[in-house]
């Protein structure tokens, strides 16, 4: 945590943005090693240009994949699809969990399915997706929404019933009625678990798209990085590939700022 | 008998009768020909299969790959992971040098990587195993590191106190101490692994339960996709139970396990 | 009937559910629990730990239901949690997600009051409590002494005919505690009420109630009543009053008689 305190000191004393800048490559200098020691591999002749190629090669195929447009189409088409199907998912999986909770009769109905589901692995579904929705975007939608459903209703169950029950005795001697309970107190008190398990299904909806994406085939990032593949061009493949990993890097990194923004209230003084 | 228990038992029941409900239903409506039994064959067809490929033994073949695939990557990536989660808790240049990479690939979609591996290693049990292992190593290092890292001081000064050298430290303290946090890396990292090894064997082939299925999607069997997402839903119950199981096991004198 | 009572309790008995394995019996918590609270007056409930006094106020409160016998206030029976029987939580409850000033304003709200009407009065109330200056902090910005100051607003907000307090200075610390209570019954005084007030501190009880149930260990009954006899004032001399310093030596050989009793009785 050296960096981060330094950060922090940097911010106090205000001269900071030179010494914020150092702790900053000070933090990153084992990527940028890693980075070095790749070229250099590669360089040295120890593995094939085809096996490694060297970071410019992937970058000039990076910028061609921009330019040609190819790279952003299917982007477009993967992120949308991912979208759809962790958005869908959150709203379906935030209702099911907090009724789920606080209805036993959605409990006795629900339970058991979860119980069948949650341990699946969720990629198992792909060959049923293809059945059922043919190659198109439903299939990977649907995917996508199945993969996400079940950690955002798991959360937003436990996170329901841990709600601290005096809480929920407090706003009901303030004259809250049930309906104001489950919106007003359980909803915002679990929000802390919901939005944890939003951002498992983050991963998840990267995963599956991905995945997806690879085995029924026709456009997509993952159909890109098969295609790019499959036709030898590995500076390319390995451009999207790093394209998919930093997005999710980065598409997790932005929830993780949202969270803490939302959830400001949780912060001690 | 308690009138709490007996709530207890008439939900479960309840909820098995649920379950009873749906497939009867899924049965009915296929029969009947409600739903195409293309898209949604009769349960008592997939049983059936089912029932054929145990006497064939073709279910313990695709099995058996699959779950030894997983838990080879799975264990490989727990040997790695769990020393280093430690070391970078306890060392401060093994934690500068290591916590950037794992934060960054922690949140990465590895399953993105699947094509190097195939370009690297083939597309046999090798690669496989090492996308599972790269898949799983994430998870167990972050619960790992955090959950070292955030242990309580007390038992260390005490230990410490009453004279425990630095090794006793780790292997009598810190280690039981982390442990809850370790276990539950490594409940994260294995669904992980059981996600990548279906996925790798529908994109490498080579037999396994991922293979099998996808080899049925493509010849528009549904009764044998079925079949192989039953034998995936029962292998991945019994792995997480085993995981469950070990973790009460291991964590007796946790108050997690006396709460109930 | 007279009209002059706060809360009546007749007969009321009450058992938790056991587990399965040790105690597949349940527990009794309470048992033929009679007490007649008046109005407007400061009621302690003293007793040791697990004796069921928290028991006796939840079910005042409406929280749990009642099994046998009956509970009553002037509004008639007792059949659920309402706002004329506000409660102070020993943990605070507030809604971590809410300022101080939405927390107060809170049960005002469900009053249907209108919105800047709720406002007047939630400051106001958190004036009473001195927390002005701290409408917009959250809860985990505040001390624990400020965040049960904040509870009591919101409870007093309402304006409740009878307020519950569950042991509500217990995770205090003892200067706080001290603080509070000399607060309370300033509060208190201003605007008369019934209180029911929880406690296991015998001075805490001495210095605030004027009158005292002790209950007895497991199954919980009410012991012995004590009229406190201190007068309406309370202050720092209050402490060193020859009758608050016997009352408090009397009233701690009653309530060491039950902790033993309890604490030899198992978990």
């Amino acid at each position: 945590m050296a960096a981060g305190d330094m950060r922090s000191v940097a911010a106090v004393d205000g001269r900071g943005s030179l010494v914020a800048v150092v702790a900053l490559c000070v933090r990153y200098l084992p990527v940028l090693i890693m980075l070095a020691v790749w070229e250099l591999v590669g360089r040295s002749g120890l593995v094939s240009q085809q096996m490694l190629p060297g970071i410019g090669a992937i970058a000039a195929a990076f910028l061609d994949l921009l330019q040609s447009g190819e790279l952003v189409v299917n982007a477009w088409r993967s992120l949308s699809r991912a979208a759809t199907g962790l958005g869908l998912a959150v709203l379906v999986g935030m209702t099911v969990g907090l009724l789920m909770a606080t209805r036993p009769l959605f409990r006795t109905l629900f339970n058991p399915l979860v119980r069948i589901l949650y341990p699946m692995p969720k990629s198992a579904l792909i060959p049923l997706v293809m059945i059922w929705f043919g190659l198109g975007d439903a299939s990977k939608i649907f995917l996508i929404f199945l993969g996400c459903l079940l950690p955002v209703i798991v959360s937003a169950y436990n996170g329901a019933r841990g709600v601290n029950p005096f809480i929920v005795w407090s706003a009901t001697s303030l004259g809250a009625s049930k309906e104001q309970v489950l919106r007003e107190i359980i909803l915002p008190a679990a929000l802390p678990d919901i939005l944890a398990g939003c951002r498992t299904a983050l991963a998840f909806s990267f995963i599956l798209m991905v995945s997806s994406e690879f085995v029924i085939a026709k456009d997509g990032l993952g159909f890109l990085i098969g295609s790019l593949g499959d036709g030898g061009n590995y500076p390319a493949m390995f451009a999207v590939i790093l394209t998919v990993a930093s997005t999710g890097f980065v598409a997790d990194r932005l929830f993780g700022s949202f969270v803490s923004h939302r959830l400001r209230w949780k912060e001690q003084a | 008998m308690s009138p709490l228990s007996l709530i207890r038992h008439r939900d479960r029941l309840l909820q098995a009768l649920v379950l009873v409900g749906l497939v009867s239903v899924w049965e009915l409506s296929s029969r009947a020909g409600w739903v195409h039994p293309f898209l949604l064959p009769p349960p008592s067809d997939v049983l059936a299969r089912l029932f054929a490929d145990m006497q064939s033994g073709a279910v313990f073949v695709d099995l058996g790959l699959t779950l030894y695939r997983a838990v080879t990557g799975f264990v490989i990536a727990a040997v790695l992971a769990v020393p280093l989660g430690i070391l970078m808790a306890r060392r401060r240049g093994v934690q500068w040098f290591f916590d950037p990479l794992i934060s960054i690939g922690f949140p990465m979609p590895k399953i993105a990587f699947v094509p190097i591996f195939i370009l690297w290693f083939d597309i046999y049990d090798t690669s496989k195993v090492i996308m599972i292992t790269f898949s799983c190593f994430f998870p167990i290092v972050t619960a790992t590191y955090s959950g070292t890292s955030h242990i309580d001081k007390w038992p260390l000064w005490s230990a410490r106190s009453l004279g425990a050298s630095e090794s006793e430290l780790l292997r009598e303290i810190i280690l039981p101490l982390a442990s809850p946090a370790i276990l539950t890396g490594l409940q994260i990292a294995l669904p992980v692994g059981m996600i990548t090894t279906i996925v790798t064997e529908m994109l490498m082939g080579g037999s396994g339960v991922g293979g099998a299925m996808i080899a049925a999607g493509r010849f528009a069997d549904s009764v044998g996709v079925f079949a192989g997402i039953i034998e995936i839903a029962i292998l991945g119950m019994v792995v997480i139970r085993a995981l469950d199981w070990l973790r009460a096991r291991l964590l007796v004198w946790h108050p997690e396990n006396r709460a109930h | 009937m007279t009209a002059d009572f706060g809360i009546k309790i007749e007969g009321v008995s009450h058992a938790y559910p056991g587990t399965q394995g040790l105690n597949a019996a349940g527990t009794l918590a309470l048992k033929q629990t009679d007490l007649l609270i008046r109005h407007h007056e400061f009621h302690a409930l003293l007793g040791p730990s697990g004796c069921g006094k928290s028991t006796l106020l939840y079910l005042i409160g409406g929280f749990i239901p009642v099994q046998t016998g009956s509970i009553s206030t002037q509004k008639g029976p007792v059949t659920a949690p309402g706002p004329d029987r506000s409660i102070v939580f020993q943990n605070f409850a507030l809604f971590p997600w809410k300022t101080v000033l939405e927390n107060v304003m809170y049960g005002l709200q469900k009053k249907g009051l209108p919105e800047a009407e709720c406002r007047d009065i939630a400051q106001a109330h958190i004036k009473l409590v001195q927390l002005s200056g701290f409408e917009q902090a959250y809860p985990s910005q505040l001390s624990g002494g400020m965040q049960q100051r904040a509870a009591i607003a919101r409870t007093l907000a309402v304006d409740p005919d009878i307020l519950l307090m569950d042991e509500p200075f217990g995770a205090l610390d003892a200067q706080t505690r001290r603080v509070m209570q000399e607060e309370l019954r300033m509060i208190w005084k201003r605007r008369p009420k019934t209180v029911v007030f929880v406690t296991h501190d015998v001075h805490e009880a001495v210095f605030l109630a004027d009158r005292i149930s002790i209950m007895s260990a497991r199954p919980g009954r009410i012991e012995h009543q004590i009229d406190t006899g201190l007068g309406p004032e309370r202050d720092e001399s209050t402490l060193t009053d020859r009758r608050f310093v016997e009352l408090g030596e009397q009233i701690w050989r009653l309530v060491r008689e039950q902790a033993v009793l309890a604490s030899r009785g198992g978990l």
